[in-house]
């Protein structure tokens, strides 16, 4: 030790080269040494360029415009498409809109509804930028995930926030997803930073405006119908009546299935019955130990006069599952059950837990409105709200999404609407932006969501895949197009027809009456 | 922890700093730097001193303290290699100067702690230059011989080295290639060699080029390098004052490169302190070719920051006139030296003290560890050494090797075998240290004259003893040589030296069996002395007579001038009779023999052993004849620096001095102050001093 010390005191310290050599040595090894130790003891919480997983959580919040996928594979393609896209875009040229999904979403429901969602958006962005005529400003799509159930949303709100400014000049969100409360809270705090939203499947009264008057969230435009236009529509197709109605409903309940349920309560003012309600796990995409309620449900149910042939169901689709799954095994099978449903019932389709048996009782049929169907305009007769050949311009994007340049995007489903009502969503906010800036400059933040009221009009609506989108004066969407599609026993959705909340589809100006 | 020499930490010590560390800015044995003294000017240390001082030990150890931690040379100005040029080497192309100047840069080049070799260009440009000058195209293999080593100067080593042998070889190739066949040598060898350094594809090229333009500078020259050279060339050759110009560029060259070495941002954060050249015997032709340049080129402001340390034999010269003159304790902690405008007055020469009766103590027990050393012995080797670093260390050697085999005495020990080396057989000591204190010749000659006590009385040995062609002028020429060799003079004796005396008188003792010798040379003196009618003649005579063994004499004289004699002169004259030496008789396989069975009776006699056999003359006082012979024999015994002195007889000493100051009331403080200062200076080894005669006698008369 003392030689040691002999040494570094004579042979180091004294030689002057030596001891600055030593010294830097020294201080880049101590450096080094707290920064390794920094970051030993600082987790790494940072999943990929703006997503971070927050504390006591494993999930990946954040806005993210890299060709990270969150984790599921199944999203790589598109990711990568999208990426591609806005690599593509010369900086200033472009305005950023965010698609607002649980990304990280565990169950397959959703996370194949999040897929269609995110290929919708991305053809939409694709097509804008694309446009023969090169309008501008370009559109880039960054990808902003609140977490599976939303928990997150402040995160990455706050991050969305932060985008509007610098290069990222983040100028809509769309998407949003279910009509969650934290969802509702997200759309809150997004619209009252001025940041225009466009629901894609946001279909809860209270997540919109014009609520008794009042526009809680400015700047918000939905583009599926409200529950009140599904329940309205649904009623005007299956002439439903407080007779042979009866109503089961989810007791705890969120925005979309309260509305729902309030639009049902509506149409069976007057019922025989008392409405049943069932209480689901806190997590509706969790099974829980409903199915018991729904057994006893069914028990009720056969009870009934013969003259009760229509159910309405108020609930998540999880618990529908259960419950057309339980109405399989009714005891009173020789009884005909008709489920009518709001548009949760387009997860039905494809969905492996649906129960054989009961998607093949020829006693028992599911009909539901959907957001949109592929096969609406080609097949219903309608010659206003909508028409085939708007939905063909999609059908041939996705013709050519299979390889470059526009895909590929993974496996393509159009059953359960979301793709196509997200490609709508993603349209009206690029007509909203460039209608706030005609001259193809960056239109201002404020601008974009002061468009909504005037997207009506033969020339100013947008012709969706989906129908018509003309939105009234506190940006709902006027009059549109419910397809109702009932559930095959290939568990497909065949489209039935199209129903239209105010009994007919509107005229060619598809202008909102007073 | 000691490391070092005895006696020298004014030179090596670091807290408080001494000289070395003030001078050279580093830590003898650490690697430690530490402010300087003189940071600007330096003074050029002269260490002065006779022979058996230690100069050399000195700069041995100053050459270990500083090896490898700066660059440091050590050079002998009377090593053989100075001495002549090699075979085949024409005188004209070779001196002294310049072979020292290559010994002392190959040894400056050696790498030291944090810093690679030190190159010297200029050095090697000008003495490749002046070899130039004894080259023919007929001895290639001697040229490039001489070449080789010169260019190995400018090896700087580092990673390059084995590109620097290629470097070196390829100029070698290409100077001899340039020889032609009749024409002038030198020229060509100069302008291959300019060339050779500005291609700058040698280590370290940039250092190259500045170095090959050094040369224009010289007189005469007109900023060409090249005729620089050939005029630095020609003045050597021309001898005399020329190439004593000459050698002062030469000189000038080393210490430019060795700046050069020290030059720069980066070259200082390699290096700590100064470089250190000790030149030991600087008063050879060598040694002074290197100073006086160096003082002269300080002297007239052409500083460099080289430590000078320089041993010189003797105690003046003639180059160092106006020298400062300090003692090594005076500049233990500054030197106070000032530089005046001679260049003489740049030189600070420092006298060698000898070692302390400390100092002995430490160097003895150091030695002689683990061995039962008698107590007085210590001090008794620096009474009888005078502190003489040499004497001190040769005589605890043959204690360490001959106390085991039971010698007693210094006497003893001095006689006895000693082995310098462990390999060496052995000699005896006081042989070992007159071949070194006397190197050179007549020691036969100052074996006599060491018994003479002035130039008369050398000059009558002279005439007796030695052969005619000695003679006077022979007595004068080692009188001189004495003096120049540093060796202090006394008044009443020859050689002034006791030390030197002692052994001188020693060798004469045993020069042959039967000491007829010894007989014969006192005898001479005893005879120049009694027809003498110089007043203290009688006390030479007396002292010779005690030296033959016989005291009656000496006792007859003092009993009989006790009474009518100044105390003073009286004890003076007491202590010099007694401080005859004391041989005894011995066969010539050193054994003892003769009347006394051949063993020392003095204590004996001191302490009243013998009185009853002694028959005083009937006409005296028998008391004071017995008082004063046993006084005599306790200041003779007591005084004696071959032998350790008694304890019991100095308590009789004590004794008898009371008693004869009770018969002299004249005297009486005087006699009292000697009987108390006498046995215990006695037994501490120091001279006797006469009361009241405080300075004069205190080395002289013993």
């Amino acid at each position: 030790m003392a030689r040691l010390w002999t040494w570094l005191r004579e042979d180091v310290w004294e030689i002057r080269f030596r001891r600055y050599v030593a010294l830097t040595l020294a201080a880049v090894l101590a450096g080094l040494g707290v920064w390794g130790g920094m970051t030993a003891t600082k987790e790494n919480r940072s999943c990929a360029p703006g997503v971070v997983q927050p504390k006591g959580s494993d999930e990946c919040v954040g806005v993210s415009w890299t060709t990270y996928a969150f984790g599921r594979a199944q999203f790589a393609d598109t990711v990568r498409a999208i990426h591609r896209e806005n690599a593509r875009l010369a900086p200033g040229s472009y305005v950023t809109v965010a698609l607002l999904e649980p990304f990280t979403a565990t169950d397959a429901d959703n996370l194949a509804d999040v897929l269609h969602e995110l290929q919708g958006a991305y053809l939409a962005q694709y097509q804008a930028n694309h446009d023969t005529t090169g309008l501008k400003p370009k559109i880039r799509l960054v990808l902003a995930n609140p977490g599976s159930t939303g928990t997150y949303w402040q995160h990455t709100v706050d991050q969305l926030a932060g985008m509007t400014g610098g290069s990222d000049r983040l100028r809509a969100v769309t998407g949003v997803g279910l009509s969650t409360d934290n969802n509702k809270k997200a759309v809150k705090e997004l619209t009252s930073r001025g940041i225009p939203v466009i629901g894609s499947s946001i279909t809860a009264d209270d997540l919109a405006n014009g609520q008794n008057g009042k526009d809680p969230f400015p700047g918000l435009a939905p583009v599926s119908p409200t529950n009140t236009d599904e329940a309205r529509a649904l009623a005007s197709f299956a002439k439903v009546s407080a007779a042979n109605a009866f109503l089961v409903y989810d007791r705890t309940g969120d925005p979309y299935t309260r509305t729902l349920q309030a639009s049902f309560e509506k149409m069976l003012t007057g019922s025989r019955y008392e409405a049943q309600p069932f209480t689901p796990p806190a997590d509706r995409s969790k099974e829980g130990s409903t199915s018991n309620v729904f057994m006893q449900i069914t028990n009720i149910l056969c009870n009934t006069p013969t003259t009760t042939n229509t159910i309405l169901f108020a609930g998540r689709h999880t618990q529908l599952r259960q419950f057309i799954n339980m109405l399989g095994q009714r005891g009173c099978h020789d009884r005909r059950f008709t489920v009518l449903t709001g548009d949760e019932g387009s997860y039905l389709a494809g969905d492996k837990d649906l129960d054989p048996a009961a998607l093949k009782d020829p006693l028992l049929t599911v009909r539901y409105t959907s957001l949109a169907h592929p096969d609406a305009w080609l097949k219903d007769t309608a010659k206003t709200g909508g028409s085939a050949a708007d939905a063909k311009v999609l059908q041939s994007l996705l013709g050519s999404a299979g390889k470059e340049p526009v895909g590929p995007l993974g496996p393509i489903a159009l059953d359960d609407g979301q793709l196509i009502i997200a490609y709508d969503a993603m349209r009206l906010a690029v007509r909203g932006i460039r209608g706030a800036s005609p001259t193809g400059r960056i239109p201002a933040l404020a601008d974009v969501g002061l468009q909504w009221p005037q997207v009506k009009g033969k020339e100013l609506r947008v012709n969706g895949a989906s129908g018509w989108i003309c939105l009234d004066a506190h940006g709902n969407p006027y009059d549109k197009a419910v397809p109702i599609v009932q559930l095959t026993p290939e568990s497909r959705a065949r489209f039935v027809k199209i129903a239209w909340p105010e009994g007919k589809p509107p005229a060619t100006a598809c202008l909102p009456p007073a | 922890m000691h490391r070092g020499l005895h006696g020298r930490g004014a030179l090596f010590d670091t807290d408080p700093p001494g000289l070395a560390l003030r001078l050279v800015g580093l830590r003898p044995y650490q690697l430690r730097s530490s402010p300087y003294e003189h940071p600007k000017e330096l003074p050029f240390v002269v260490f002065a001193g006779g022979r058996g001082l230690g100069k050399s030990a000195v700069l041995r150890e100053l050459r270990d303290a500083y090896r490898g931690h700066t660059p440091v040379a050590l050079i002998d100005g009377e090593e053989r290699q100075f001495a002549g040029p090699p075979a085949e080497r024409p005188a004209e192309s070779w001196s002294p100067v310049g072979q020292a100047l290559t010994t002392i840069a190959e040894q400056l080049a050696e790498p030291v702690t944090g810093a690679g070799r030190i190159g010297f260009p200029r050095l090697t440009s000008g003495l490749l230059a002046v070899a130039a000058g004894g080259w023919s195209d007929r001895d290639v293999p001697r040229i490039r011989q001489e070449a080789e080593r010169i260019l190995l100067l400018n090896e700087t080593g580092s990673w390059l080295s084995g590109f620097a042998g290629r470097w070196v070889s390829k100029v070698v190739s290409k100077l001899i290639a340039s020889l032609s066949g009749t024409g002038p040598v030198i020229a060509p060898i100069i302008e291959a060699t300019l060339e050779a350094f500005a291609e700058g594809i040698g280590p370290a090229p940039r250092r190259l080029r500045r170095a090959a333009t050094w040369y224009r500078d010289y007189p005469n020259a007109g900023g060409n390098p090249k005729l620089g050279l050939i005029l630095l060339s020609s003045h050597f050759r021309a001898g005399g004052d020329s190439r004593t110009h000459a050698e002062r560029y030469l000189v000038r060259a080393l210490l430019a490169d060795l700046d050069d070495a020290y030059a720069g941002v980066m070259q200082r954060s390699h290096r700590l302190g100064r470089p250190v050249v000790l030149i030991d015997n600087v008063q050879e032709r060598a040694g002074l070719g290197l100073m006086e340049p160096v003082l002269r080129d300080r002297a007239d402001g052409i500083a460099d920051h080289v430590v000078f340390f320089a041993a010189l034999r003797g105690y003046t010269h003639g180059a160092l006139r106006n020298a400062s003159r300090r003692t090594l304790p005076e500049v233990a902690r500054h030197t106070g030296w000032e530089p005046g405008t001679s260049p003489s007055s740049r030189a600070l020469l420092v006298a060698l003290p000898p070692l302390t009766p400390d100092d002995t103590l430490h160097l003895v027990g150091g030695v002689s560890q683990g061995l039962a050393v008698p107590p007085q012995l210590p001090h008794a080797t620096h009474r009888l050494s005078g502190g003489s670093p040499l004497g001190v260390t040769l005589l605890a050697e043959s204690a360490r090797q001959n106390l085991p085999q039971g010698a007693k005495s210094l006497g003893e020990l001095l006689t006895s075998d000693v082995a310098v080396h462990e390999d060496n057989d052995g000699r005896p000591t006081y042989q070992e240290l007159l071949d070194r204190l006397v190197p050179g010749g007549r020691l036969d000659e100052l074996t006599v004259l060491a018994a003479a006590h002035d130039r008369d009385s050398a000059c009558v040995l002279a005439e007796v003893q030695l052969s005619d062609d000695f003679g006077a002028s022979g007595v004068l020429a080692l009188e001189e040589r004495l003096t120049e060799e540093g060796w202090t003079s006394a008044a009443g004796q020859f050689v002034g030296d006791p030390f030197l005396r002692a052994l001188l008188l020693l060798r004469l003792h045993h020069d042959d069996p039967d000491h007829a010798r010894w007989r014969s040379v006192h005898r001479t003196l005893i005879d120049h002395y009694g027809d003498g009618d110089q007043p203290d003649s009688a006390r030479y005579r007396l002292h010779h007579e005690l030296a033959l063994g016989k005291p009656d004499l000496a006792v007859a004289h003092l009993r009989d001038t006790f009474p009518r004699t100044d105390t003073g002169s009286w004890l003076s004259s007491l202590v010099f009779i007694a401080s005859a030496p004391y041989y005894h008789a011995h066969d010539p396989d050193g054994r003892d023999f003769g009347g006394h069975g051949g063993h020392d009776d003095r204590a004996a006699v001191a302490l009243g052993r013998t009185d009853a056999a002694q028959q005083p003359p009937d006409s005296v006082d028998a008391v004071l004849h017995l008082r004063v012979r046993r006084l005599l024999h306790a200041v003779w015994q007591l005084t004696d620096p071959l032998v350790l002195p008694d304890p019991k007889v100095s308590d009789r000493l004590r004794f008898e001095l009371e008693q004869l100051s009770n018969l002299r009331p004249a005297g009486n403080p005087l006699l009292w102050r000697a009987s108390r200062e006498w046995p215990s200076d006695a037994l501490a080894g120091h001279p006797l001093r006469i009361p009241g005669d405080d300075d004069d006698n205190a080395n002289g008369d013993l």
